[in-house]
């Protein structure tokens, strides 16, 4: 299955086990904009899968309601870089609910699934990565799967778990990722990031799309300068796994300052794509860069 | 009588072969002006009204000029969105790009009923109005390949073009409206007497956003113009399956509302001529809704023919379509020749030829300017980039 098709494979498991689950959005019940959800209101019918009006804060909201009352919301927003007007709900609404009603309420039934990251041409209203804005907000979990194994499994996981889930979907790879993907449903657990790849020297850690970059200079690494890397999935990005990462690298124990690889510190360009993201030969250097410290 | 005559005399001297036709080519050349009618009076259709007791005008005139620059101007930009199909699918134009073909008499009809000191502001469906507004076909083009010669730098892209009193080229649906409430507070404000139009389209007239526009508006008396675009279809979805209330004129409520003929360029040109004077007169904001058609799909990469017929295209295309309307009327009224809008045709063929040669061959933007224009005046900083030994200035 591709990563599209392991997002369908997951929500079709969880409209079947739990029945009170729904799955809304733009565009949703044709199958949606990245197909993420073919064949579901033909399967489920329109009562579960169901479109809603251009309107995210009232899709957020909404979705926190239904949260609230008891059954499984699954909100799809079109774009993750739409998600700003829904912002306040997710903010000040999901992610506070259980903790201002004292545990009385909760919206722990809510999944926000959103396309997310830079595609090739999406410039600034279809590339953003908006995770950073959720990382610092408890109450909430946000969560970005690399592939479409991870997808289905932490997908899965996201909507049982009983807290408000962002969910992201690396855009670029719906289609660009295929893997074996089980048809049954299976978990995979948040807040646990998994080391992809063992080394002495350097660690790397990334998520979604940019795995696979790292992967790639890893390789370039061990094989042009004889260096050890190790490649860390985070997946979850809040509540991260800080146990796994920091076993990895102590502060006194570091030879060199931790670097940081990302865009730059501007909107999202249209013309500047290319220079703009941070592709295998900006992370190649960067490592270089540490090596030589 | 005339045009009669002359058809008898070409007919005549068609006699001796090249001479002949010489002849009869400078016969009809030497047809001047005074041959036209000046101007034209035209019934128009009547606007659905919302709170009012009279709407604009039922007859509208229009002169043999204004006729001739509406045509031209339409048909500038009919064949500029067609001419940027052609380059996307040629991928030379790449990211989003939002075509207006088939809702030109709704640009060119707000056009010539404001000022050029009114303000415009609108959503992504740009390229239309960016030319109404001022902005020369090549930077239009330009831009949308992405080279320095656009009207944005090269920065903006298709959803993001500006220029003087026209506020883009909003990518973020519904975000535009808010801010078109603002600018109308600052023309009240300073008092100059100017209106501010901002405009949406079906789909985005679902968004809260808009709703705390109209309040506003409408509390504080802004002289603002809401026009709702509706084009019957919000991306894929048609609107009887996302909104409530199809009458979207009446959406204001407690604003005054009227639903135009966004397909006749005079019916929008006497309802935003309506509109504006009311709102000059400082009686608050209006609701407009320009029922139109686009004919292309929502964006390039939406065939446009999953969630509606090519019948029902077709049929919009011929009984319907703005420019066709128009030349019929001139025609019939005796306001120009068909001879005379075909040479029109071919000079704008050729113009936009042109302009999509220079937008094909303009050099894209300089790597330094990818820092550019984060902040104002600023000395210029180094932008924080992948890590911490590349970076690039920023200045403005």
């Amino acid at each position: 299955m591709n990563l599209f098709q392991s997002i369908t494979s997951a929500l079709d498991n969880a409209l079947a086990k739990d029945p009170t689950a729904v799955v809304f959005g733009e565009d949703v019940a044709f199958g949606g904009v990245f197909r993420c959800t073919v064949g579901l209101r033909d399967k489920y019918g329109k009562d579960r899968v169901f479109n809603t009006p251009l309107c995210e804060q009232g899709i957020v909201g909404f979705g926190i309601g239904i949260a609230v009352a008891g059954a499984t919301a699954i909100a799809e927003i079109q774009f993750a870089d739409y998600i700003f007007p829904a912002f306040d709900q997710i903010v000040n609404e999901a992610a506070k609910y259980r903790y201002r009603s004292g545990d009385l309420f909760n919206c722990g039934n809510l999944t926000i699934r959103a396309p997310w990251g830079c595609v090739g041409h999406g410039a600034l209203y279809h590339s953003q990565s908006p995770e950073a804005f959720f990382a610092h907000c408890p109450g909430i979990k946000v969560v970005i799967p690399r592939s479409p194994l991870q997808a289905k499994g932490l997908l899965l996981s996201c909507i049982e778990d009983k807290n408000p889930c962002i969910f992201f979907e690396p855009k670029i790879l719906y289609r660009a990722a295929v893997e074996q993907v089980p048809v049954e449903p299976y978990n995979i657990p948040l807040s646990q990031a998994e080391v992809l790849q063992t080394g002495s020297d350097v660690t790397m850690v990334a998520w979604g799309t940019q795995v696979h970059v790292i992967k790639e200079v890893a390789a370039m690494a061990q094989e042009k300068l004889g260096v050890s890397c190790e490649v860390i999935d985070l997946r979850t990005i809040l509540p991260w796994d800080t146990e796994t990462i920091c076993k990895e690298e102590c502060f006194l124990n570091l030879e060199a300052p931790i670097s940081r690889v990302c865009g730059y510190d501007t909107p999202f360009p249209h013309i500047f794509e290319p220079f703009y993201i941070p592709d295998k030969w900006k992370c190649y250097d960067a490592l270089q860069k540490m090596i030589n410290y | 009588m005339r045009k009669m005559l002359l058809a008898a005399l070409s007919r005549v001297l068609q006699g001796p072969a090249a001479a002949g036709r010489t002849a009869s080519r400078v016969m009809v050349a030497s047809r001047n002006y005074g041959d036209f009618a000046s101007e034209a009076s035209f019934e128009i259709k009547k606007c659905d009204l919302h709170r009012l007791e009279e709407g604009p005008s039922t007859t509208a005139v229009m002169t043999r000029e204004e006729g001739l620059h509406y045509y031209k101007t339409m048909q500038t930009i009919r064949r500029m969105e067609l001419k940027s199909d052609q380059l996307y699918k040629q991928k030379i134009i790449r990211g989003f790009c939002h075509l207006y073909d088939g809702q030109e008499a709704c640009c060119v009809g707000i056009e010539a009923a404001i000022k050029p000191t009114d303000h415009v502001i609108t959503a992504y469906r740009a390229h239309g109005f960016t030319f109404t507004r001022g902005v020369p076909v090549r930077e239009i083009l330009a831009e949308l390949t992405g080279r320095k010669g656009g009207c944005a730098k090269g920065k903006g892209g298709s959803m993001h073009m500006y220029t003087k009193n026209f506020y883009g080229g909003n990518g973020i649906v519904g975000a535009q409206v808010p801010l078109g409430a603002g600018i109308a507070l600052a023309c009240k404000y300073f008092g100059k007497n100017e209106v501010c139009l901002a405009l949406y389209g079906d789909g985005a007239a679902n968004q809260g956003q808009i709703f705390e526009t109209y309040n506003m508006a409408a509390l504080w008396k802004l002289p603002c113009i809401f026009i709702c675009e509706n084009n019957r279809y919000g991306m894929g979805t048609s609107v009887e399956r996302a909104a409530a209330s199809t009458d979207y004129y009446k959406r204001g409520y407690f604003i005054p509302g009227l639903r135009v003929d966004g397909m006749d360029v005079l019916c929008v040109r006497e309802a935003v001529k309506f509109a504006a004077d009311y709102c000059r007169a400082g009686k608050g904001p209006l609701v407009m809704e320009l029922q139109t058609y686009r004919y292309h799909g929502h964006s390039m990469s939406d065939p446009g023919i999953s969630y509606r017929t090519r019948e029902e295209i077709q049929e919009v295309r011929s009984k319907s379509d703005p420019i066709t309307l128009l030349k019929d009327r001139m025609v019939n009224n005796n306001l120009a020749s068909v001879e005379e809008l075909k040479e029109i045709d071919v000079a704008v063929r050729k113009e936009i030829e042109e302009a999509a040669q220079f937008a094909t061959t303009d050099p894209e933007p300089p790597l330094e300017e990818l820092g550019h224009h984060i902040y104002f005046n600023e000395p210029p900083f180094e932008v924080r980039g992948p890590n911490q030994w590349i970076k690039y200035k920023s200045v403005s």
